[in-house]
């Protein structure tokens, strides 16, 4: 029984959040509606507190496999829970001042962000198909009613929907790609998937099993909008509330692409022959989709939509590789592109124009004059994610490619260079913009003191980057190394 | 022996049908009546395979709830389905190019099925004998033990459907009387009566 | 030859005749529960009731029976012919099936299957198949209104009654209904009414919602919807219906006999009491709770519909889930669960 308890308090994070939820929503309930803003902080307070608690339950360079084998802790778990956990705090925070002039603050928000973090926490740790279906449940149905919070807007109640749906639809997906793995080799355990390929060194797969994998791949595909399943991806950008869409590109995304990871690596890297076309074809769509698709945007949502799309393509480009090297790009990539992301989206959110908010680019217009502070920080993320040195975004794509070209993917690393470089042309656009054109108007002021933290703090981030990389360097490379131990 | 291989070649059949009529019958309610029947074939199935507790739980929760509930809101829905399926025809090449293309995959798939030597090798649970425990207790050994962790997760994620259906659907209606049953018995014949004198006779 | 008389056509005879045995019984039943509940009631009321037609009006039912069956069978012409017809017949089937797994007396049973209790449950909320189906293929706003507030006062208590079975058979430690029966021998006080008192009265509440019956008879309140879902049915139709609610009311008190009030055993095992029949006991209880019903009946106005859906969600469902935790609280506690 203490050996039991003791290994329980690995998981220790997960149960904390669990019950703080529940503790939160009995307090909403009790308040009634003025208690938005208390029950907002009390969560941002949970997910600092989880993170902690991940940190000091982290098992260092050991794995620890507990709940019957369906829960495992590692490195690359504490990793990747930590940016989840602080990039939903973040945009939790970011959320407060819009959901009260929209007068959608209601305490139900920040508990379904707390459980949605939750699911992504348990598909982190997932080390089972049933549990990764689990906890891509718990998240992407927390999502799809977030999407629709502004459930007065069409456009919000429609990209709940239309999330739901397709979302439906790739879980559908993923199912059947889970029960034909089930089906072909009698497990659902990853640990004992993995063993399965361990005993021989040449697999032929069956059929069947690469068409279950392939499927699995699908339905994780969509979760992390790479080409060919992105079609949500624009529409719900632009229907769902604005820090909702904040949060949809930053935490989801990063906690699917850990799945990804976790998946293709642990379980089926005896099978990387197989996968590897697949995650070379979806992230060449990804990155040539991306860069011609967003040239003729005018919302700036949308037009973030599509980067993230971008995005996820050059970091599929590291999983290519399919090696350490490969990998530890992908988590950088992912670290660097969360902080801007972020950043982005806290920049969109103070786009406010006489009390209305305003998405379009052309909004933007000589923000160098009237806002001169936000502009600067707006044409630093700009700059990163478009991968002009020494900002974060380049050392980021620069590890990506180093390690498809490492890896003998040079047509890839070529093809992602290119798309960069179209990509380029709209990120400096909105530079030129904010810089060149004639104000059209200003925005309002004050935007809040805590948006002025938070830009601040990812446009130094961005920008010092490359004076001290070596802490995030570090983690991922432990990272990395714990997730190839498996 | 016979009468079961009977019984199940009636169910299975029957389950198909109806499922085929889901699908194409003109009447959404219709539909709707025939998923029904599709279900209780399939607990019907199962009680021939000695899942009794599966079998219950499948018409206690899918027949007599869910289905319920999606006949309800068939039945007030006033949806043209001829004119949603005005459509149809013109998709019937692709769609039904695609499904001969899933179809293919199938059998290619199950063409190739090799009953996996390392599938039965690693089977989780051992399914314990009929005879020494009967089945809604041993599933309650496995759900209950080895994975509880599912079980609270899939709690945690009715949880939230809880939670979105309230969210997206509950609206304070500030103009609705609601029923105070205290201040209805503390009323009072003083505080809501008022006794008024007529004065009676001549036109006064 | 020999070998499949002896193979299949003998049990198929014998399990046709115990059908039968079980079927016949329960139809005069209902038929003089029809009569019983227009006697009590009338003496409640102090009026006669019907007592013309033989005697004590003993001869009451048949004569409404022939009437109904020659009444003509009238088929709106706006109606789903095929639903409007199968309704009555999946009312009443549903009635009789349920009948297979209730245990008359000690190894009395047809089907002594080991989830009885979810059996019964599963058939008893298919009832409302019947009433949503009659009140939507009847084309009629009043049919459809009645199966409307049917339907969500059903599916309501369902729940309730679903928690409270679960504290039963929790304290009994089986789905099988005759040991159910027989984790209550000892006495009247060692049913299951005593210790899970709470429950009884809420289950004896939720039944008469179950079963569409006063106080909850919202669906058919006919001063408000003309007696709602089956407004539109005449003669045979509208007889399978009466039929099939008053089978279900004589189900729901065998199922409150079972669970709650020992089913066939005598309330104390004192020989005499030991020496009457299962059962005996087990009509008689099941006549108390009838009694039960018709004495609500004649007792209490009729619920409002926002009043019964607070009481159902708000009351019963809450009180119930916190009965499941504190039993197996107690049971685990008192290390009498395994």
């Amino acid at each position: 029984m203490p050996a039991e308890i003791g290994f329980l308090s690995m998981a220790a994070p997960e149960i904390f959040m669990a019950c703080a939820a529940m503790l939160l929503l009995m307090g909403g309930v009790f308040l009634g509606e003025r208690s938005a803003r208390l029950i907002t902080w009390l969560s941002v307070a949970t997910l600092l507190m989880a993170a902690l608690l991940v940190l000091s339950v982290a098992p260092g360079e050991s794995r620890l496999v507990l709940l019957s084998d369906l829960f495992v802790t590692d490195s690359f778990g504490v990793f990747m829970k930590v940016l989840v956990l602080a990039a939903s705090a973040v945009t939790l925070i970011m959320s407060l001042g819009f959901n009260e002039r929209e007068q959608i603050a209601r305490f139900e928000y920040p508990i379904l962000v707390v459980l949605a973090t939750l699911g992504m926490m348990m598909m982190i740790s997932a080390n089972d198909l049933i549990a990764l279906y689990m906890g891509l449940e718990l998240q992407s149905l927390a999502l799809y009613v977030v999407a629709a919070f502004h459930r007065d807007s069409l456009r919000s109640t429609e990209a709940g929907l239309k999330y739901f749906v397709l979302g439906a639809l790739s879980s559908g997906m993923l199912l059947y790609g889970c029960s034909l793995i089930y089906g072909f080799l009698g497990t659902t355990n990853f640990s004992d998937i993995a063993a399965v390929f361990a005993g021989e060194a040449d697999v032929t797969p069956s059929v069947g099993l690469v068409v279950g994998l392939v499927f699995l791949m699908v339905g994780l595909a969509f979760k992390v909008s790479a080409f060919p399943f992105h079609m949500w991806t624009p529409d719900v950008y632009e229907g769902a509330p604005t820090p909702v869409t904040a949060f949809f590109a930053a935490a989801p995304k990063l906690a699917a692409v850990a799945l990804l990871l976790r998946v293709l690596i642990g379980p089926f890297q005896g099978l990387a022959g197989e996968w590897q076309q697949v995650v070379v074809a979806l992230s060449i769509g990804s990155m040539l989709l991306a860069a011609f698709a967003a040239i003729n945007q005018t919302n700036i949502k949308r037009l973030m939509a599509y980067s993230g799309i971008g995005h996820i393509g050059y970091a599929l480009v590291g999983l290519a590789a399919a090696n350490e090297a490969g990998v530890r790009a992908v988590l950088i990539y992912m670290a660097i592109y969360l902080v801007m992301v972020i950043g982005t989206f806290c920049c969109i959110l103070c786009m406010r124009n006489g009390g209305r908010m305003v998405e379009g680019i052309d909004d933007l217009k000589g923000l160098a004059k009237t806002s001169p502070g936000m502009a600067l920080v707006l044409a630093i993320f700009m700059f990163s994610m478009a991968g002009i040195p020494p900002l974060a975004g380049f050392f980021g794509k620069l590890y990506v490619f180093l390690a498809a070209l490492n890896a003998g993917l040079y047509a890839l690393a070529i093809i992602g260079v290119l798309a960069s470089v179209v990509a380029a042309f709209y990120y400096v656009r909105i530079v030129k913009v904010m810089y060149f054109d004639e104000p059209v108007g200003s925005f309002d002021r004050p935007v809040g003191r805590e948006m002025v933290a938070v830009q601040t703090v990812t446009g130094l981030m961005i920008l010092l980057f490359f004076l001290w990389p070596g802490p995030l360097l570090a983690a991922a490379e432990a990272a990395v190394r714990a997730l190839f131990a498996a | 022996m016979i009468i079961q291989a009977l019984a199940f070649y009636l169910f299975s059949a029957v389950a198909i049908a109806a499922g085929v009529m889901v699908i194409s019958a003109r009447n959404p309610v219709h539909s709707v009546l025939f998923l029904i029947l599709a279900f209780f074939n399939s607990a019907a199935l199962f009680v021939l395979m000695g899942a009794e507790f599966l079998a219950m739980i499948l018409v206690v929760v899918y027949v007599g709830a869910v289905a319920v509930l999606f006949l309800f809101v068939v039945m007030m829905l006033d949806i043209n389905f001829v004119e949603l399926r005005q459509g149809f025809l013109q998709y019937l090449p692709v769609g039904t190019l695609i499904g001969i293309i899933l179809l293919l995959e199938l059998v290619l798939i199950f063409g190739g099925w090799v009953a996996a030597p390392e599938a039965a090798a690693n089977v989780a649970i051992e399914i314990p004998p009929p005879a020494e425990l009967h089945n809604s207790a041993a599933l309650g050994r496995v759900l209950y033990t080895k994975y509880i962790y599912l079980f609270q997760a899939a709690g945690m994620i009715l949880l939230i459907a809880m939670i979105g259906a309230i969210v997206l659907t509950l609206r304070a209606r500030p103009d609705v009387r609601r029923q105070r049953i205290a201040s209805q018995v503390a009323r009072r014949p003083e505080d809501v009566l008022e006794i008024k004198k007529v004065p009676s006779g001549g036109a006064g | 030859m020999v070998e499949l008389w002896q193979g299949y056509g003998l049990p198929a005879i014998i399990l046709v005749a115990q059908i039968l045995v079980v079927v016949v019984p329960l139809l005069v039943a209902v038929a003089y529960l029809t009569l019983a509940e227009r006697r009590i009631i009338g003496a409640m009321q102090l009026r006669k009731g019907p007592n013309v037609v033989g005697a004590f009006g003993l001869l009451q039912p048949w004569a409404d029976a022939v009437k109904l069956l020659f009444k003509e069978t009238v088929i709106p012409s706006g109606a789903n012919q095929i639903v409007f017809i199968a309704a009555p017949m999946v009312t009443f089937t549903l009635s009789l099936m349920a009948w297979a797994v209730m245990p008359f007396g000690d190894g009395l049973v047809l089907a002594d299957i080991n989830v009885g209790i979810m059996y019964l449950f599963a058939i008893s909320s298919l009832g409302i198949y019947g009433i949503i189906m009659a009140g939507w293929a009847s084309n009629s706003k009043y049919a459809f209104l009645g199966a409307l507030r049917s339907g969500a006062q059903m599916v309501s208590y369902e729940v309730a009654i679903g928690f409270i079975i679960i504290t039963v058979l929790l304290t009994a430690g089986s789905l099988n209904l005759s040991d159910i029966v027989l984790a209550q021998s000892g006495g009247f006080w060692n049913w299951f009414w005593l210790p899970h008192l709470p429950m009884f009265v809420i289950f004896f509440a939720s039944i008469l919602a179950e079963t569409n019956r006063s106080p909850f008879d919202l669906p058919e309140a006919e001063a408000e919807l003309v007696a709602g879902y089956n407004v539109e049915y005449s003669s045979m139709p509208f007889a399978l219906f009466f039929l099939g609610e008053y089978a279900n009311m004589i189900l729901m008190s065998g199922l409150t006999t079972v669970l709650f009030l020992g089913g066939w055993l005598p309330p104390a095992e004192i020989g005499f009491l030991t020496l009457i029949p299962g059962p005996v006991w087990f009509a008689l209880k099941v006549a108390f709770v009838l009694f039960c019903f018709l004495w609500v009946r004649a007792t209490f106005p009729r619920y409002r519909y926002d009043q019964l859906m607070r009481l159902g969600w708000k009351v019963f469902l809450p009180l119930s889930l916190a009965w499941v935790v504190l039993t197996a609280g107690v049971l685990v506690y008192s290390g009498s669960l395994g």
